[in-house]
């Protein structure tokens, strides 16, 4: 059996994010270096603040501002920071409530090593030089042994406010096409189509996925096709887009070839965009180093008959 | 035991727009959720379990975002489920609130569908590089037009069928208060001469991106004997689902739709559907799916739906209103623009419809479908309660 294939995926975008009232008024308070909770209908304070009461769903909007100091309620040690993270050396993730608050905030602590953390040891904001109204704002926490600090007691109204931010999110995968496709992409490197043929009803899958989606049974048995086709459907793309390298208009087409059950999806070329139609006879077109056919150009043979294909749109 | 008769008790949506910057995820659900309460004279602490549903996380990259609303939506110490089935997931999340009440598991269930599009971008969203495989396209537009042209082939259409659907629900968008698009000076010139951007579908032909979110508050018999309002009662609701891709699919009129509908016509009595419904609110992204589904869903025969597009039938004042709203042409928040589907045709059955109200609309369709034609939802309302 061939090796199965693998490559890694990342998954990468910049989100942005509109935060409504109380969201950009915590935010725009960390680029003042003013910490806000908002005050809930039973008389505590949430920080960080949120929009509607946990307990009553009610609207919350009154802002109240709490010391920049606060005690660890509980904590763990991460050995091993990643990319992104607030700091880049070993460091505590700890849950903070400070001082004037009753909930905790999830945050960097900085410390030496694991053995000075404790639940209930006292700690303060370490400030970012450069603040923009983000949660990276507060740099990280630090230990402090002083006296609480005052909270101010600001309004939470300020000029200029922070009312969206961008979140960019990553995910790394590792992807695997299964058997299947890793059998029909070494074929592929043969300049060969090889599909599967499902056991139960016959159908020839193109490219294979291993098992036949109707019946529901795995499929083996490869079955070579094409490698000339009939375009059953079309359209023509006027749209550039940005990941693609392929000039406008093109053809992007659904492809039957020759023994295959369902088309497949291809550029078509080697023809003028608008002279494309249903029931065109096309051949693949190999580029050197390419791991799928570049497109597939006409091959001058008389068009398919529609009754030959209308099942392959 | 015979199942609970579902009403409709409660509708809210927001004013859908291109990008609700002045309210956070939350703020926009908690909008629609009001409305719905409010319409239907109840307080947070009437709902007995709350269903939501919206596309896929990418689209907004809030993993889970459930979690993060259940404080907007007075969720908390009651169950929370969501629901996902791609762009017919506004159908499916109502269908699963409704038979939370058909069952008696629950009395009275907000149901709530939003996307918020402005925080990313569906065609990015819909195009990731899959490793081995070959880039060639971007976004839904490109894989929709190859099927809307073997429509056209196998139904011999003229070429401004199209058009004509686009061109009705713009100018029916523009009654509806809620709607994206209010494009006052639309004209079928204007669409007919609007970029062609994936051969056969024109720019004016395809739905917007927008920001928004729908909610529906769905009781029991006696739940909707409170009701101030006039109720709107589910006769049949269903779901079906088929493989993307497989041998012999059709994607010009999928099976899975044919069995979706046939389920819900059994279920509510429906003999012919083009008699005994009034109007109908479809899902169609690009204008081309309106005739589709008229075959579709029962109300032409096959190779016939363009007919009733061309000759007036499916017009605001036609015999067959379609998408009186103005439809996912005039508005499209993804994850909610199945459930405004559901909740236009409740609005119509309880004569609430406003501007775009169908005199005497006694039974409406909704319909929703998702993904690579996969996914289907869909329910028919009534002005009275199911007889059996």
């Amino acid at each position: 059996m061939p090796e199965v294939l693998k490559a890694p995926l990342v998954v990468e975008f910049p989100f942005t994010r509109s935060l409504g009232p109380v969201q950009s008024a915590f935010l725009t308070g960390l680029r003042e270096r003013v910490v806000l909770g908002v005050r809930t209908g039973d008389g505590r304070t949430l920080v960080p603040p949120v929009e509607y009461d946990p307990v009553t769903a009610e609207e919350l909007r009154d802002l109240v501002e709490v010391a920049p100091t606060g005690t660890v309620t509980t904590w763990a040690w991460n050995h091993a920071p990643r990319r992104g993270q607030p700091l880049d050396t070993p460091f505590g993730w700890a849950l903070v409530r400070l001082d004037g608050a009753d909930t905790s905030l999830l945050h960097a602590l900085d410390a030496p090593g694991p053995d000075v953390l404790r639940t209930g040891m006292r700690v303060r904001i370490r400030w970012a030089a450069e603040r923009s109204g983000a949660i990276t704002d507060i740099a990280c926490f630090e230990p402090y042994d002083g006296d609480p600090a005052e909270s101010g007691a600001h309004s939470g109204e300020f000029e200029d406010t922070v009312t969206g931010i961008v979140a960019p999110a990553r995910l790394d995968y590792t992807y695997s096409p299964g058997r299947a496709q890793s059998a029909y992409l070494g074929a592929l490197s043969e300049r060969r189509t090889v599909g599967e043929r499902c056991p139960s009803c016959r159908k020839v899958y193109v490219p294979p996925r291993g098992a036949c989606p109707t019946c529901g049974v795995a499929t083996a048995e490869q079955v070579e096709v094409g490698p000339r086709g009939t375009v059953t459907t079309f359209c023509i793309v006027n749209i550039k887009a940005k990941n693609l390298d392929i000039e406008v208009p093109y053809v992007y087409a659904h492809i039957a070839l020759d023994g295959a059950d369902l088309a497949l999806h291809g550029r078509i070329g080697g023809i003028p965009y608008d002279q494309v139609r249903m029931g065109l006879r096309v051949e693949p077109v190999w580029t050197p180093g390419a791991r799928h056919p570049d497109h597939y150009r006409p091959t001058g043979e008389p068009d398919a008959d529609y009754e030959s294909y209308k099942e392959l749109l | 035991m015979s199942k609970e008769s579902v009403a409709v008790t409660g509708i809210g949506q927001t004013k859908h727009v291109a990008a609700r910057r002045d309210v956070s995820i939350a703020g926009l659900v908690r909008e629609a959720a009001r409305r719905a309460l409010e319409d239907a004279a109840l307080t947070w602490a009437d709902i007995d379990a709350v269903v939501i549903g919206k596309a896929p996380d990418f689209f907004e990259g809030v993993m889970m975002p459930e979690l993060y609303l259940a404080d907007a939506l007075g969720a908390v110490g009651k169950p929370m489920l969501r629901v996902h089935t791609a762009g017919s997931v506004g159908g499916s999340t109502a269908l699963v609130a409704a038979n939370l009440v058909a069952a008696r598991v629950h009395r009275t269930v907000l149901t709530l569908a939003y996307e918020k599009q402005s925080e990313s971008n569906a065609m990015w969203g819909l195009s990731l590089p899959i490793p081995f495989q070959q880039p060639l396209l971007a976004g839904a537009g490109g894989f929709f037009a190859p099927h809307i042209r073997a429509y056209m082939r196998r139904s011999g259409a003229p070429d401004t069928v199209g058009s004509l659907v686009a061109y009705k629900d713009r100018r029916n968008a523009l009654k509806n208060p809620y709607a994206h698009l209010h494009e006052h000076d639309i004209t079928l010139e204007k669409v007919q001469s609007s970029p062609m951007l994936w051969d056969p579908i024109r720019y004016s032909e395809t739905c917007p991106s927008s920001d928004g979110a729908c909610a529906m508050v769905l009781t029991d018999r006696a739940g909707a004997a409170r009701s101030p309002r006039p109720p709107a009662w589910m006769l049949g609701g269903a779901m079906r689902s088929e493989p993307t891709l497989f041998a012999g699919k059709d994607f010009v009129s999928p099976q899975a739709g044919k069995d979706c509908a046939a389920d819900v016509y059994r279920q509510a009595g429906v003999a012919d559907p083009r008699r005994d419904i009034d109007a109908v609110e479809m899902y169609v992204p690009f204008s081309w799916y309106e005739p589709m589904w008229l075959e579709n869903l029962g109300f032409a025969e096959q190779g016939e739906g363009w007919k009733l597009t061309e000759s007036g039938v499916t017009e605001l004042d036609g015999d067959l209103p379609v998408n009186m709203s103005g439809g996912v042409l005039s508005t499209n928040p993804i994850g909610a623009s199945g459930m405004i589907r559901f909740a236009e045709a409740a609005l119509q059955v309880r004569g609430q419809a406003g501007e775009h109200q169908v005199d005497g609309a006694r039974r409406v369709l909704g319909h929703a479908y998702g993904g690579g034609s996969q996914f289907f939802s869909m329910w028919l309302v009534g002005d009275r309660p199911p007889t059996s």
